[in-house]
């Protein structure tokens, strides 16, 4: 049997949806768990006092980039099927830089506040309560955003092509990046705990 | 987490990552091995069990009765696609197959005109993944016969009267007169 299994049709939409219940919920166990649903653990990103955000993203990527690499190599996981989320550049700046300012200003992520939310913390469920606000307020004024929207499309645009190299080798450079973030990461938080 | 120490599982963890991650630079494309598989005694055990394929009666049925997430393909050449193909059908040439994209949940009825290259694109499809697949095993020669043409006893049963119906209902034109004359039809036929 091979991955995707919903695209090769090893289950149907019903049972799709459990799963990604149970993924998401172990997601969000996972994230409370590490401490992400914390505004004041995640803003020590931002004073250089605790890199957990950094690292704990930096080990998700690595590790499911290995997996996806590897899976597929060895005909496990098509790597055709699996979706690229298509690239707009100058639109995903922009939305890159208001998620940046929110995550500054509130403390938390999309995915930390719905955790931060869940387990009862109040700015939490002020912060999904704005995110849902926004995207209603999005949709509704979407025709004025509309040509902004669909600027500078790339397609599916990965690393590898943008950085003409072969595959294996983005993946090792990702994976030596990250471990060098992980050491200066611990050196800087050493530092302040010092 | 706090207090106890884990430098020696986070070191074997960054060893591993970086093991896994050096080997990628020489294990070349991780696409390589997802250009389709056959698993031979599956696909074996499926065409010995006559589910490969399907007769253009039936084929009929489906799209009369527009049975849902049906798709029809012709594998044949644009001219002969546009000089005349089955209704509901759409055009994807044999080279093309292997880029075009289905549903794991649609089923993909492939004909071509003798048979012989929608039996070779089913392979092709199977290897890719997809698991509702299947063809008209005598093309759309079997096509002409059985549905735009079929011949009806002059006496008909119920069933030949329902494939009468089912031939008037593609515009088809049945004839009464002997099963025999349509199996000469058929050893005329040419390859694929």
């Amino acid at each position: 049997m091979r991955a995707p299994f919903y695209e090769f049709g090893a289950f149907g939409s019903g049972t799709a949806l459990v799963v990604a219940l149970i993924v998401g919920a172990a997601f969000g166990w996972c994230l409370e768990q590490s401490g992400m649903g914390s505004a004041r653990k995640l803003v020590g990103q931002f004073y250089l006092t605790d890199l957990t955000v950094l690292k704990m993203m930096f080990s998700a990527i690595v590790t499911a980039m290995l997996g996806a690499f590897w899976l597929g190599r060895v005909g496990l996981l098509d790597l055709t099927r699996v979706y690229v989320p298509e690239t707009w550049v100058l639109p995903q700046l922009a939305g890159g830089a208001i998620f940046g300012a929110g995550f500054a200003l509130g403390g938390l992520c999309p995915g930390t506040s719905c955790v931060a939310a869940a387990s009862g913390r109040g700015d939490g469920m002020a912060l999904v309560a704005g995110m849902f606000g926004g995207v209603l307020v999005t949709g509704l004024g979407f025709r004025f955003l509309e040509r902004f929207y669909d600027v500078t499309a790339r397609g599916t645009f990965t690393l590898p092509q943008a950085l003409h190299l072969p595959y294996g080798a983005v993946v090792a450079l990702v994976t030596g990046v990250a471990l060098v973030a992980f050491r200066a990461a611990e050196y800087v938080e050493g530092r302040h705990a010092a | 987490m706090i207090g106890r120490d884990t430098s020696g599982s986070r070191r074997a963890l960054a060893r591993v990552a970086l093991a896994l991650g050096a080997g990628a630079v020489l294990a070349g494309s991780p696409y390589a091995a997802g250009r389709g598989r056959i698993d031979v005694q599956a696909l074996a055990r499926t065409s010995e069990r006559e589910d490969d394929h399907v007769t253009a009666v039936e084929l009929a049925r489906w799209i009369r009765e527009r049975r849902p997430a049906v798709r029809v393909v012709d594998v044949r050449t644009r001219k002969e696609f546009d000089e005349y193909h089955i209704p509901t059908a759409e055009w994807i040439p044999l080279d093309s197959l292997a880029r075009a994209r289905f549903d794991a949940n649609e089923t993909i009825v492939l004909y071509s005109e003798g048979g012989g290259h929608a039996a070779q694109a089913w392979v092709f499809l199977r290897a890719l993944g997809y698991p509702r697949v299947f063809y008209l095993r005598s093309g759309l020669y079997e096509w002409l016969d059985d549905v735009m043409s079929p011949a009806v006893p002059a006496i008909p049963s119920p069933a030949d009267s329902a494939v009468a119906a089912l031939s008037r209902y593609f515009g088809g034109v049945p004839h009464v007169g002997e099963r025999a004359a349509t199996t000469v039809a058929k050893v005329r036929r040419r390859g694929c």
